[in-house]
């Protein structure tokens, strides 16, 4: 009899084990999942910014900060690394074009231009996909969070050594509206 | 919360779609079995196993291309990423299937004037959604996000499986009575029903029951299933916008905008994100809750 209620006890355990750890692994495995989408959407985007430079510079011959805005950004979003760099280089650059279409809208040429059209629409769709990515991205690690940072959960990550991981997000100085100067 | 009864949905839906499998398989055989015993019972055995047999292609065949069926049945063309508002539906599709976190769906477009959409397919990895150009032209994004995402709900917890299916049954097994009701007219004839005694005419009028009850059963299950997915893939929709109004307000442009004179046949009516057609069986058949309460539901969100 004591012998059964051991065993009992040993596969409880060991169930226990399992359903912690094949948890934990799901949702960390789904934060690497949700950051390559957002990092297929920058490097993307950053592939489109200099045909868009090139399609627009003929007409907007007087915007040269604008350009040199984008072409920085750009560069930024190239060397980030962390999370937290691409964060913020993101930002900028998603700022940056959001300058260009805005003055963009002083030239009557430029919005009847079919290529000039589908750039925009191709690189604010990305705009809206990272958007989409970052929100599933943040989803998935406030979840992970939320676990290993929680009994018993913040057991079982301290023996995996996971440590909870960090959002993708936009700090208050950024989130501030463009400004467009003319 | 939440989430149990999202898996629940998955599981549900994979079951209830064996189960009409199973359904219209057994139909077949039965219909094969009466019209042997009817013909010749003497090779009633030979009908029951060529009734399986093409029972079994037909499931599998309606398994794999029920979605291409569909798809050709409504005149749905692939997007023509040349155009620029075909692009940009793409990339709202897409967007928010990342959202979502499946694979983003084929995209379809209906050339047609009324306002609706559609998603079909047999899971996440092969779905498609088609939206009509009535739609594309007449929504703003935040309206049109709130459709893609209703519609990526049906694709994500496999409501699109189990409703393709049941389009593809609803048209089998009507067919399928049809020709059951034919080959009675021509088959009772050839025999002296005197030679044959009662079993037989037991027989024929268990099959025409069958005939006559089996249609209006898949029109049942067609009704019944749709109505209460349809508020559960509208609150979906909300959680992956974020932003009920806009599907709010594509709801309230939708019922001002259209006639519900889409040229679809009514099988494939429950797939559609509202009703294409209006007839006087709505009261009685309705597959879609109406309008009014949708909206309501989401302007409360």
């Amino acid at each position: 009899m004591i012998e059964l209620i051991i065993i009992g006890i040993i596969i409880a355990v060991a169930a226990v084990l399992v359903y912690f750890y094949n948890r934990i692994m799901v949702l960390s495995n789904r934060i690497s999942n949700a950051w390559s989408q957002i990092d297929v959407q920058l490097k993307k985007r950053t592939d489109l910014v200099p045909n868009l430079v090139e399609s627009v510079k003929g007409y907007m011959k007087h915007e040269k900060n604008v350009f040199e805005m984008v072409t920085k950004a750009r560069e930024n979003m190239m060397k980030a690394g962390t999370v937290q760099e691409k964060a913020k280089a993101n930002n900028m650059l998603s700022n940056a074009l959001k300058t260009i279409f805005a003055l963009a809208e002083n030239y009557p040429i430029l919005k009847a231009n079919e290529n000039f059209l589908m750039l925009q629409e191709e690189l604010s769709g990305i705009e809206n996909k990272i958007a989409y990515a970052r929100q599933f991205y943040n989803d998935s690690v406030l979840e992970f969070n939320n676990m290993v940072t929680t009994v018993p959960g913040i057991w079982f990550a301290n023996i995996m050594s996971k440590q909870s991981k960090p959002y993708f997000e936009v700090t208050e100085s950024e989130r501030k509206p463009v400004k467009v100067s003319f | 919360m939440e989430k149990i009864s999202f898996h629940d949905q998955i599981v549900r839906n994979k079951r209830n779609s064996v189960f009409l499998m199973i359904f219209v398989l057994a139909f077949t055989v039965l219909i094969g079995f009466v019209i042997g015993e009817i013909y010749d019972p003497s090779i009633a055995l030979l009908f029951i196993i060529a009734a399986a047999i093409i029972g079994i292609a037909q499931v599998s065949y309606s398994y794999y291309n029920g979605d291409k069926m569909v798809l050709k049945i409504t005149n749905a063309r692939p997007a023509n990423t040349i155009d620029v508002k075909e692009k940009h539906l793409e990339n709202v599709v897409e967007g928010l299937a990342i959202a979502a976190g499946i694979k983003a769906p084929k995209v379809y477009v209906i050339d047609s004037e009324e306002m609706n959409a559609f998603a079909t397919g047999r899971s996440p990895e092969n779905s498609s959604v088609a939206i009509t150009t009535g739609l594309l032209n007449k929504l703003n994004r935040e309206e049109l996000e709130g459709v893609i995402a209703h519609e990526l709900s049906h694709v994500r917890n496999y409501d699109i499986r189990f409703a393709t299916f049941i389009a593809i049954a609803v048209g089998l097994v009507a067919i399928l009575s049809y020709f059951f009701m034919r080959s009675m007219w021509f088959g009772g004839g050839r025999h002296d029903s005197r030679e044959r005694g009662s079993s037989a005419g037991l027989i024929i009028i268990v099959g025409l029951i069958l005939a006559i009850v089996a249609p209006i059963l898949v029109r049942l299950i067609q009704m019944a299933i749709s109505r209460q997915r349809e508020y559960l893939a509208d609150a979906s929709s909300a959680q992956l916008t974020r932003y009920p109004v806009g599907l709010a307000n594509a709801l309230a442009k939708i019922k001002n905008v259209n006639k519900g004179n889409m040229d679809v046949p009514e099988a494939i009516s429950h797939l559609f994100f509202v009703d294409p057609t209006k007839t006087y069986l709505d009261s009685l058949y309705a597959t879609h809750p109406p309008i009014e309460k949708r909206i309501e539901i989401l302007r409360k969100m």
